[in-house]
């Protein structure tokens, strides 16, 4: 298709607010797919997922190519790229953005502007993106449609007419939203029909039989079978397996053309060597320079993933080599750990994608997991002047050798009705954060903006805020910057042994309220031994505080008649199995859960 | 019992014990009759240890003699504690009048071996309590005691006074300060323990608490509960009634619960088995152990392996070096036996010899 007949475009919305309802209302209204595609339980068709279909947010882009006869006669190509639906995938949502040359922005009718609709919205302007206004769910009965039509229009700084009313759900006003991408939403830029080959890779997925199969967007020039390939990034070459679009299934095509959305099977063997962001180019004639923006996935959240039964350490092993074909920014190195044996460190994006992961692991590969306290990575300036970055607390060297530790601040946006500022204030305080501004929104609402340590947030504060604020409150955020600040690690002592996996690394004046904390709750969580524990915490070699879990005095069952045999016969064997599935520290009995102390801190 | 009789051919039985519920209720006339019965289709032996269950409320003197004249040799008496608010606790319909009362009417009705249940460790109470109410005990002169530490069961409405705070949490450490405090007590007033919840009035003093029976023979330590003696050794057993249990066979089965549903499968000629279980013979060997190791006596290493054809050493090599070291279990070669040390810590043990 010639390029002034292709709109690129995503849609951006707050979590919730309707995006894939819409995508599935756009699919059927071109007749890309038919209604009897949504039958069968699968109600959204791009969240292909389990994990996406269950937790209401895209985990991965997708791309889909839509015909559709516009009023002016004329048969358009619409390329509908979904992006990623949290902030872990924010790099992500930037490059399938950078893919696009508009986005639809949906506002709930019922909810009004949240805090990731500002942040979409604000990406999609720094990609220079014509912005289509929608607000959706307007046949509930709590919809604020002129309300939310007046703050969208003040936002965006358009007249209201130009914000569409639509129910996804019952089809409304829908094709209203296409003919306003082909009427706003500008072509892809004409380029130089000899210009060298730029497709921007915005997302990949693994396929056993082709590959790698890369999502491109073609800046420049064309792709066909016969067009050899090297990925600008990685250097990796290879020759496609197959090209094509999506429409909505992988449909092979004879090229590319500029302009156009689709995709090309690499046959590479990971989505390592065909990087998000990564540019392709024609190898027999290169481009001069790769497309701008791309960025190494860089995980900020660590944990270590151990199998319950150390036997199945080579299976979780595979099943982390699977899950990383698709997975660019997943991490994962062995180590071992005093009580858990043998497992992996892993690397996330972020909190929710560590979940995503974990919940893959266990029901996709069936693995029983034992997942450590979330923690990030540190930068350490060494008195030799050498820089380390590590990625557990346990790591932490002599102080005496550290000169300054870093770590990561998030800036985070938080929109919450007024009535709960003080709230807010108050968890954030309890975080160490600083407070930067307050922007009013509208009479009822306001943006708070707070710059906050990764690591005290990767516990609970999105939790927090939710139960604070009723759920009123949503929130954003981005990596701001590496900190210096008075960081010490507090070592947990069971039995006058440290526990590698329990080591946190915290702020010096918070280290013994923690410490305290984390030792009353590791006693709650281990049971009576036959001798007595003393559980401490310490911080380089000093104790803080100090906690004994007594010795266990009592554990005969009373009274055993011959019509007590079989019921006492099985309590022991529960109690015998639970045995079994505790882990050793030394000669004390842990049971998996206690590793998890630290995520309960702060419940107090 | 004539059906139990059919089940089991080879039935000579030695023991017979009235249980579950509240048997004196029963009318002497239909004690005797049904010993009678057990004479007559379970080869009941003539020196037979009869026992009778019994609440001390509802017992007077003529139903007492006469269930004595009926045959019943041994009475056990639930007396559970000597203080008004802890049988309040309990709810128990009695007091401690009652037991004094029922105690000495049984001794004038000729029984000469009289056994007491205790209860300790219950909400609020405390040491001094407890060791009051082993004193009044003791007083009354029994053969036999059984103290039982309070389990709280869920879904027991004490279980749930308990969650409500109607009554504070049983302290488990208390309890087993009472449990040893017990033990001392009942040593020093001539009690021999055989088992891990059981005292005999010693025919000869033990030298120490939890010592090894005369000759390792519990028997001979005197008026000991030869019934309960036999599901210890776990030998077998038959049960006839609603709700019985039975092990006979290397089944373990029990009848309907209700008495109504056991008189209607009988009235047709129906089995009244409600659930029965194949013990495998790895499983009747670990229950061996789990309830052999409640006794003072222990398990006999000779006769496990008549028993099962294996030596004891050999099936159970690492549980027993394991809870040797740990200063659990004695194991000398010819018996493995608790230690004093182990008698609170069961649970730890037994399961170790369980099947996987």
């Amino acid at each position: 298709m010639d390029s002034k007949h292709i709109r690129n475009f995503s849609i951006v919305a707050h979590i919730d607010h309707g995006k894939s309802t819409l995508a599935d209302r756009l699919l059927e209204l071109t007749g890309t797919v038919t209604s009897r595609d949504f039958s069968g339980g699968q109600a959204q068709l791009l969240d292909t997922m389990d994990l996406e279909q269950e937790k209401g947010v895209t985990i991965k882009a997708s791309a889909v190519q839509m015909r559709w006869q516009a009023a002016d006669g004329e048969t358009y190509e619409l390329n509908l790229i979904d992006t990623p639906g949290h902030v872990d995938f924010g790099y992500e949502v930037s490059r399938a953005l950078a893919a696009c040359e508009g986005a639809v922005l949906v506002v709930d009718a019922t909810q009004g502007i949240e805090a990731q609709t500002l942040a979409n919205l604000y990406l999609a302007l720094e990609n220079d993106l014509e912005v289509v206004p929608v607000i959706n769910k307007i046949d509930l009965a709590t919809a604020e449609v002129a309300k939310v039509t007046a703050e969208v229009a003040e936002l965006l700084g358009v007249p209201e007419e130009e914000v569409i009313a639509v129910s996804a759900k019952e089809g409304t006003n829908v094709a209203a939203v296409l003919q306003a991408v082909v009427d706003h939403v500008p072509p892809p830029p004409e380029t130089d029909a000899d210009a060298p080959l730029k497709a921007l890779v915005f997302d990949s997925h693994y396929d056993v039989y082709k590959g790698v199969i890369a999502y491109v967007r073609l800046q420049q020039g064309r792709v066909d079978m016969d067009t050899p390939l090297l990925m600008m990034v990685t250097q990796a070459k290879t020759e496609p397996v197959e090209v094509g679009v999506f429409a909505p299934g992988m449909t092979p095509v004879k090229e590319l053309a500029p302009g156009e959305v689709g995709y090309i099977a690499t046959g590479f063997k990971s989505v390592r060597e065909a990087r998000v962001g990564d540019t392709i180019t024609d190898a027999r004639n290169p481009a001069a320079e790769p497309l701008p923006g791309y960025q190494p996935a860089k995980p900020m959240v660590f944990a270590s993933l151990y199998p319950s039964e150390p036997d199945d350490y080579e299976n979780l092993r595979t099943a982390l080599e699977k899950l990383q074909l698709n997975d660019a920014a997943l991490t994962y190195q062995p180590e071992t750990s005093q009580a858990l044996k043998f497992g992996f460190r892993c690397g996330f994006l972020g909190l929710f994608h560590m979940v995503i992961v974990q919940e893959r692991l266990e029901r996709e590969y069936e693995q029983d997991l034992v997942v450590t306290a979330p923690s990030v990575a540190y930068e350490l300036l060494m008195t030799s002047g050498e820089e380390v970055v590590i990625h557990r607390p346990s790591d932490l060297p002599d102080p005496a050798l550290i000169q300054e530790i870093r770590e990561p601040w998030m800036k985070v946006q938080v929109i919450t009705p007024t009535d709960y500022i003080g709230a807010v204030m108050e968890i954030f305080r309890r975080k160490r954060a600083d407070f930067l501004l307050t922007e009013t929104l509208d009479q009822q609402r306001v943006m708070m903006t707070f710059d906050v340590p990764l690591a005290e947030m990767v516990i609970d504060l999105h939790d927090r805020l939710k139960s604070a604020t009723r759920g009123y409150a949503s929130m954003d955020y981005a990596f701001d910057s590496y900190r210096v600040d008075d960081l010490v690690k507090v070592d947990v002592l069971v039995n006058k042994e440290p526990v590698d996996a329990l080591a946190i690394i915290v702020h010096r004046d918070k280290a013994y309220e923690k410490g305290s904390l984390l030792i009353r709750k590791m006693k709650d969580a281990i049971p009576r031994q036959m001798f007595e524990v003393p559980i401490q915490a310490a911080v380089g070699g000093k104790v803080l505080a100090r906690v004994n879990v007594k010795a266990l005095r009592k554990d005969v069952l009373s009274k055993c008649y011959g019509g007590d045999v079989s019921r006492k016969r099985k309590l022991l064997e529960k109690q015998k199995a639970g045995k079994k599935r505790m882990k050793m520290l030394g000669n004390v009995v842990i049971p998996q859960d206690a590793f998890l102390a630290m995520l309960r801190l702060d419940e107090d | 019992m004539r059906r139990a009789a059919e089940t089991a051919l080879q039935a000579r039985a030695t023991t017979l014990y009235f249980g579950g519920g509240t048997p004196a209720l029963l009318a002497p006339a239909d004690v005797a009759r049904l010993i009678a019965a057990a004479r007559r289709w379970l080869a009941l032996t003539p020196d037979a240890e009869i026992t009778l269950e019994a609440n001390p409320g509802p017992l007077d003197a003529s139903r007492l003699a006469a269930l004595r004249q009926a045959g019943v040799n041994r009475l056990s008496l639930g007396v559970q504690s000597a203080h008004p608010a802890e049988l309040a606790v309990l709810g128990r319909g009695h007091s401690w009048e009652d037991v004094a009362r029922a105690a000495r009417q049984a001794r004038a009705g000729g029984w000469d071996n009289l056994s007491l249940d205790l209860i300790f460790g219950l909400p609020g109470q405390t040491l001094a309590q407890w060791r009051h109410t082993l004193d009044a005990v003791l007083a009354l002169e029994p053969e036999h005691l059984s103290l039982y530490g309070l389990t709280l069961e869920p879904g027991t409405p004490l279980a749930q006074a308990v969650a409500s705070g109607a009554h504070p949490a049983p302290d488990p450490d208390l309890a087993a300060d009472m449990y040893l405090a017990a033990s001392e007590d009942l040593h020093n007033a001539g009690f021999w323990q055989y088992e891990i919840s059981n005292w005999a009035r010693g025919a000869h003093s033990a030298l120490e608490v939890w010592a090894l029976p005369p000759a390792g023979e519990t028997e001979r330590i005197g008026p000991v509960s030869r019934h309960n003696l036999a599901y210890w050794r776990n030998t077998a057993w038959l049960g006839v009634g609603a709700g019985s249990h039975s092990w006979w066979g290397g089944s373990r089965w029990h009848n309907v619960c209700h008495p109504r549903d056991y008189i209607a499968a009988l009235a047709a000629e129906r089995s009244p088995i409600a659930e029965s279980e194949v013990i495998s013979t790895a499983l009747e060997r670990g229950e061996t152990m789990m309830m052999g190791l409640r006794l003072a006596e222990g398990v006999n290493a000779a006769r496990f392996e008549v028993r099962f054809g294996v030596a004891l050493a050999a099936t159970y090599a690492e549980a027993l070096n394991r809870w040797q070291a740990a200063g659990l279990l004695v194991w000398d070669g010819a018996r493995a036996r608790l230690h004093r040390r182990g008698r609170l810590l069961g649970n730890q043990v037994f399961g170790d010899f369980l099947p996987d």
